[in-house]
């Protein structure tokens, strides 16, 4: 059995190295659309608070969202056929 | 019979220091394991037929029970000894040719293994073994589900329950996994909020594990009865590593996005996204599949730095269309932003969610935009005329809008002049079809071949109807009643009239077309109001905790 005492587990090892460069080796490609949905284990068991962006407080996650979206346009194609239109069936109404 | 001699004497070892690793080290079941352990397994099958009981007493003579076990180390117990012939047993009869089998003898070995953890002083340094078997039975099953000859083999054999309710084999194992959940959960080596100690550590290892192979199996309901037990008596999420956290919140977020609660989704995958570190690439990507979509539903879009991020390569592509269109009230186009990428979104379960719950969106923006057009009063000229938006010109809109999902084509100039009933007639003609009957009126006439069926869900109310007043009115009524548009709708004049206009200094759009997400949030406000409101008048229900309580997430109390 003595082979299967140098069983490490890879938590273990991956605990004491750079957490960038345990990623680095699993990340190098940009994820295409069709990737796996299963959610892998993390390289490492814990990290510091610091190092991770909630530690930069809500202004940096306040650019992740637009709440006010609205378009006030109405110079666009679409908004102009629907002009149209209206003015179409009001005056065929007027008739 | 050396060997088996040999393996019970290193695991007694093992077991007087209480050393987990190198128990979890050596209970090794699957197949890319060292030779040896094939060796065993010849020997096992030699020396130890079935039904003999010398396995057995080899069992005990080799782990006996330790009369006076000093502090910190450990002793063998009744329910280990159980644990480990079952796992020589297995190793006897193991065949990993025989997948059925295979299933079924891990399965029995967890079990074991669960009932040799439940002991109370001993049980925790079977935590590491519990973990790896519990991996190893949940990638079987993963594997098994996408064979389905092999599943229905395994499935046929499960005929024994009397009730004829079969468990599938996710379940079963599901169950197995969340018994050594509930021996952690249970274990009183430490309270709920103090640092977690003896099984207690081992708490989101196993919901994760179990949470992982309900969601690769689609059986993510099953994960509710956890949920509950650990609102009830688990311990504080932030007690444990990052790692655990922001896995246990991302499966969290997408449980609650499958049960339609998004604003809980978003919480949860929000916390899940902010602790994940931005290096972990994959892992953030996996959270914003599901956290950009639950803002969606929220009224909020993915702004372009965060699409522009590494994490979100290709999202711009998917989102960004819906967005365009929900923005421009554009139903065409949030149909084709929809099928654009139809098989990725029907793959991660958002297609139908989005045709039907972001369609008030595009609704909300399409009568915005109606008002916009139509709407002739602006701020301080509107006089005394209440702003408003007329039904009819929101049925002509939108019969507009449904000819164009129906196929229609622009009206050639040619056929405009024709007398009214002329017009009429041919359109009726050609297109054999009562949908035609106000298209002399239209800039659009059927296509050739007539317009095209529509599915219940293409069409603007459903499939080929074409929107009448009663249907406006029920629409407008819809988003005001969820706070989408503020006002009120007159039904003599066949308006909707917006509120609040004087307090938006005049701007009747602003008014009645309020912030979307502050809107969306501003319901979930109201009805919490109205469950603490419930509760205060003693109508009987539970107090529904904080607004921003998310069941299956113990937080720490303040």
């Amino acid at each position: 059995m003595a082979a299967t005492q140098n069983t490490t587990q890879k938590d273990d090892k991956a605990a004491a190295a750079n957490p960038a460069e345990q990623q680095q080796a699993t990340e190098s490609k940009p994820a295409a659309l069709e990737e796996d949905d299963e959610f892998e284990d993390f390289p490492v068991d814990d990290w510091e608070q610091e190092d991770t962006e909630a530690a930069s407080g809500s202004g940096a996650a306040q650019h992740l969202w637009e709440e006010s979206w609205d378009d006030d346009d109405t110079s666009d194609d679409f908004s102009a056929q629907l002009k149209e239109e209206l003015k179409k069936v009001e005056a065929s109404k007027k008739r | 019979m050396t060997l088996v001699i040999k393996f019970l004497s290193s695991i007694r070892g093992f077991v007087l220091e209480q050393n987990g690793d190198e128990l979890r080290n050596w209970l090794m079941v699957e197949h890319d394991v060292p030779s040896i352990y094939f060796e065993m397994s010849n020997e096992l099958k030699g020396g130890f037929p079935i039904n003999s009981p010398a396995l057995e007493n080899l069992i005990d003579k080799s782990l006996p029970q330790e009369d006076n076990v000093p502090e910190g180390k450990g002793s063998p117990w009744p329910g280990f000894n159980s644990f480990i012939k079952e796992y020589l047993e297995y190793w006897r009869d193991v065949d990993f040719a025989d997948i059925v089998r295979l299933h079924s003898r891990l399965s029995d070995l967890l079990n074991s293994c669960a009932n040799a953890l439940a002991n109370p002083t001993y049980g925790t340094m079977l935590l590491q073994t519990s973990m790896s078997l519990s991996e190893s039975l949940s990638k079987l099953v993963m594997n098994l589900t996408r064979q389905t000859d092999l599943l229905a083999q395994i499935q046929g054999d499960m005929t024994g329950e009397e009730s004829g309710e079969r468990k599938s084999i996710v379940e079963l194992a599901a169950d197995i996994i969340q018994k050594i959940f509930t021996s952690c959960l249970t274990d009183r080596s430490s309270t709920r909020w103090s640092e977690p100690k003896g099984k207690k550590v081992a708490v989101y290892l196993f919901a994760n594990l179990t949470l992982k192979l309900l969601f690769a199996c689609d059986k993510s309901r099953l994960a509710v009865q956890m949920f509950t037990n650990l609102s009830t008596s688990g311990p504080a999420l932030s007690l444990f590593p990052a790692s655990q956290r922001v896995t246990f919140l991302y499966y969290l977020g997408r449980f609650h996005f499958d049960h339609d609660h998004y604003l809980r989704a978003e919480m949860c995958l929000a916390e899940a996204y902010r602790e994940c570190l931005p290096q972990f690439q994959k892992h953030r990507r996996q959270i914003l599949t599901y956290w950009i979509p639950a803002n969606l539903l929220l009224g909020r879009f993915p702004s372009w730095a965060l699409l522009q991020r590494p994490e979100a390569v290709g999202f711009a592509d998917i989102f960004f269309p819906i967005c365009a269109a929900i923005r421009s009230g554009n139903f065409v186009a949030f149909h084709q932003a929809l099928n654009l990428n139809r098989d990725w979104l029907w793959g991660k379960g958002f297609y139908i969610t989005f045709l039907y719950r972001l369609k008030p969106l595009v609704w909300r923006s399409f009568t915005r935009r109606i008002f916009l057009i139509t709407w002739q009063g602006t701020a301080g000229e509107g006089g005394n005329r209440a702003a408003s938006l007329s039904f009819e010109d929101l049925v002509t809109a939108a019969g507009y809008v449904q000819k164009l999902l129906e196929g229609y084509v622009p009206a050639k100039p040619a056929a405009r002049p024709r007398p009214h009933s002329v017009s009429k007639l041919l359109v009726k003609a050609v297109t054999n079809s009562a949908a035609g009957e106000a298209d002399a009126d239209s800039l659009l006439m059927p296509p050739p071949g007539g317009p095209r069926r529509l599915m219940p869900s293409e069409g603007l109310i459903f499939g080929n109807k074409r929107p009448d007043l009663e249907n406006m009115e029920s629409v407008v009524a819809g988003l005001v009643y969820s706070g989408l548009l503020n006002g009120f709708i007159a039904r003599q004049q066949k308006r909707f009239a917006v509120e609040g206009a004087k307090k938006k200094g005049g701007n009747a759009v602003a008014a009645g077309w309020p912030n979307p997400y502050e809107s969306i949030l501003e319901r979930f406000q109201e009805a919490h109001q109205d469950a603490l409101d419930a509760c205060d008048a003693g109508e009987g229900v539970d107090p529904p905790g904080e607004m921003d309580d998310v069941p299956g997430w113990v937080r720490t109390p303040p």
